[in-house]
């Protein structure tokens, strides 16, 4: 059995003028006082954890999300002609391990200068941003770089049925209500 | 009557309100300025209450990395007010099985003994104090501590094992801390000669410096204490949300509980307030008395009220700066700090006090050092006398008494659960190898 040692046996002379000083103390309330000085004169840089500050006010500032951020998805609009870059080839709905993508497509005739081609043409596209974990599987196996998964974070919505994105809403984004006070 | 007349405070244009002359001027001295001194400080004293909450949210924001309260006005400057409105528009819940009687006199207890408080502070020069009583310094401990049966009552009529639990814990504690506080004081006194909150400013004045430099010892009592006293970290144990839900207060809520916590900041403000003017001088600072001279009365007056508050000022913040800096006390340390330290420290000091002060009067008074003269009815310690005072408080009463405790607490300081346990251990399996029977 081992002997019953107190902290008084252990202690050093320099650890008894530390505790007589109470210099633990005294060292504690200056980086406090630190803490609270630097607090009224830093600049504030909200969600910077260096800086004295780390509170962002959510719907007055934008927090910064990282750069490979997953977030809301989005269908890619072709910039020259505003048309959809969508082939509506259903490789995105394949790849989706929980299966919340639909894509809708019809066989058409479509005029291109002189020949008239039997294409496939999207028609319809539901998301299921409930289901969807983000994996960016989907937006991988597109060839076209159509469908994206952007850094948009605000997918709260007040009804269930909200959850499932129609193509209007995948390609044009969602209004969110923007608090400004 | 030179000497009555000499006390009196009331401005001129009261008196002319009243259309007394003087002698006789009883409703302009103790009727109408009374009530308009009364109205006023109770208005600045409730609002500096409410804004004292927002600084302790503040400051522990700041400390904490964080914001604090923002959205209310500009820095949620208004906060108080949103607080206020909301804890006025609660239910009133009382408990089923409270004592309904004492559950609503208990909050009103605790509020009123602290500001009845207020009226004897010494807020600044001449008219800005309400009543100078001759006594004042016993009435401020006696009425204070009155604070205690509030606590008390609110826990047991709450019928609910953490107010009760709460209770007890603040009773025992401050009961054990309001000694301690007392005694940290009369070495003060016995420079001051007197009781009157404002005679013990005008001796700090004659003296010429501040009784926190003669009375090292005993202000850093009054202020552990004082903390101890106003049940603030780390002596929060009363109120220890971690253990207690919300200790004594925890079946309050909405007016009545913010009357407990009314109650709670303003004691904080009358401690600082009674620390201020023993310890810090009050309102006096150097130069006042030429600011008085050449700046006319009226200034002097809101200077030394400024003085004042600037003075509590930085005593609240070193309290909101303690409570988010050190973490709680253990309940037996709590007890040991009161008990083992701070009160036979308290009577050290006094002792020790009055030896430097007896041997510092001149000879005739039966001293050694004459460090001390007469002059104007008062004794004043000279040039040398107050190096005297200041080097004996720092140099000898400080270490002397801590030399002294800690022989005397050498045993007991290194209390501690795990070697008591570890000795238990110890003991039992010594026991069963010499095969005694042990207790299961
Ligand atoms: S991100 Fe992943 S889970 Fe979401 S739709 Fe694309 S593949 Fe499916
Ligand atoms: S993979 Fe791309 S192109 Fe193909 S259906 Fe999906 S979004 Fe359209």
């Amino acid at each position: 059995m081992a002997a019953v040692t107190t902290t008084g046996q252990k202690r050093s002379i320099g650890q008894i003028i530390k505790r007589l000083l109470l210099l633990d103390l005294i060292e504690g309330l200056f980086l406090t006082f630190k803490y609270n000085v630097r607090a009224l004169y830093e600049p504030r840089d909200g969600g910077n954890p260096n800086q004295a500050i780390y509170t962002e006010q959510y719907p007055l500032e934008r927090p910064r999300v990282s750069e490979r951020f997953r977030g809301a998805p989005r269908l890619n609009l072709d910039p020259e002609n505003g048309s959809t870059l969508c082939i509506a080839c259903d490789l995105c709905a394949l790849a989706c391990p929980v299966d919340c993508i639909e894509v809708g497509s019809i066989r058409r005739e479509v005029r291109d200068g002189e020949k008239v081609n039997k294409k496939k043409v999207l028609t319809t596209f539901i998301f299921d941003t409930s289901r969807c974990m983000f994996c960016n599987l989907c937006s991988e196996a597109c060839p076209t770089d159509c469908l994206e998964l952007t850094q948009s974070f605000e997918l709260a919505v007040y009804h269930r049925s909200g959850f499932r994105w129609d193509r209007e809403m995948l390609e044009k984004g969602i209004n969110y209500v923007r608090y400004t006070k | 009557m030179p000497e009555i007349l000499a006390l009196l405070i009331a401005p001129d244009w009261v008196r002319s309100l009243t259309g007394e002359r003087p002698p006789n001027v009883f409703w302009a001295e103790y009727i109408v300025w009374p009530l308009i001194q009364i109205v006023i400080v109770l208005f600045v004293v409730l609002t500096v209450v409410a804004y004292l909450v927002y600084f302790e949210r503040k400051i522990s924001a700041f400390i904490q990395a964080r914001l604090g309260p923002m959205r209310v006005g500009p820095w949620g400057i208004l906060q108080p007010a949103a607080d206020g409105l909301k804890l006025l528009l609660k239910e009133d819940i009382i408990p089923i099985k409270a004592d309904k009687l004492v559950f609503s006199i208990a909050p009103i207890i605790s509020v009123v003994s602290t500001l009845v408080v207020l009226a004897v502070i010494p807020w600044g020069a001449a008219w800005a104090t309400i009543a100078n009583v001759n006594i004042g310094l016993l009435f401020v401990l006696a009425v204070s501590s009155v604070s205690v049966l509030g606590l008390v009552l609110a826990g047991w009529s709450s019928n609910s094992k953490y107010s009760l639990l709460g209770a007890l814990r603040s009773s025992a504690q401050m009961v054990s801390y309001e000694v301690g506080m007392g005694l940290s004081i009369i070495g003060a006194l016995i420079f001051a000669r007197t009781l009157s909150l404002s005679g013990i400013v005008e001796a700090q004045r004659a003296d010429g410096l501040p009784y926190f430099l003669f009375q090292p010892l005993g202000f850093l009592i009054y202020l552990i204490s004082a903390l101890g006293e106003t049940n603030r970290a780390p002596f929060d144990l009363p109120e220890a949300e971690s253990e207690l839900v919300a200790g004594y207060h925890t079946e309050y809520s909405g007016f009545r509980w913010a009357l407990f916590f009314m109650a709670e900041y303003t004691a904080m403000l009358v401690t600082s307030a009674v620390a201020v003017t023993v310890f810090l001088g009050g309102w006096y600072f150097p130069g006042l008395d030429w600011i008085k001279s050449n700046w006319g009365p009226n200034i002097y007056v809101l200077l030394s009220v400024a003085a004042f508050a600037g003075k509590i000022a930085v005593l609240i913040y070193a309290y909101m700066w303690f409570r988010w800096t050190w973490p709680r006390y253990r309940y037996d340390q709590l007890m040991e700090l009161g008990w083992k330290w701070l009160i036979p420290a308290g009577l050290a000091n006094v002792v020790l006090t009055g030896v430097w002060y007896v041997l510092a009067l001149p000879e005739a008074q039966g001293g050694v050092f004459g460090f001390v003269k007469q002059t104007a009815g008062r004794y004043v310690p000279t040039g040398y006398g107050k190096i005297y005072f200041i080097l004996t408080g720092f140099i000898i009463t400080i270490p002397l008494s801590w030399a002294l405790l800690a022989t005397i607490n050498r045993r007991s300081r290194d209390f501690n659960l795990h070697d008591q346990r570890q000795l238990q251990i110890k003991l039992r399996s010594e026991r069963i190898k010499r095969n005694e029977p042990v207790a299961e």
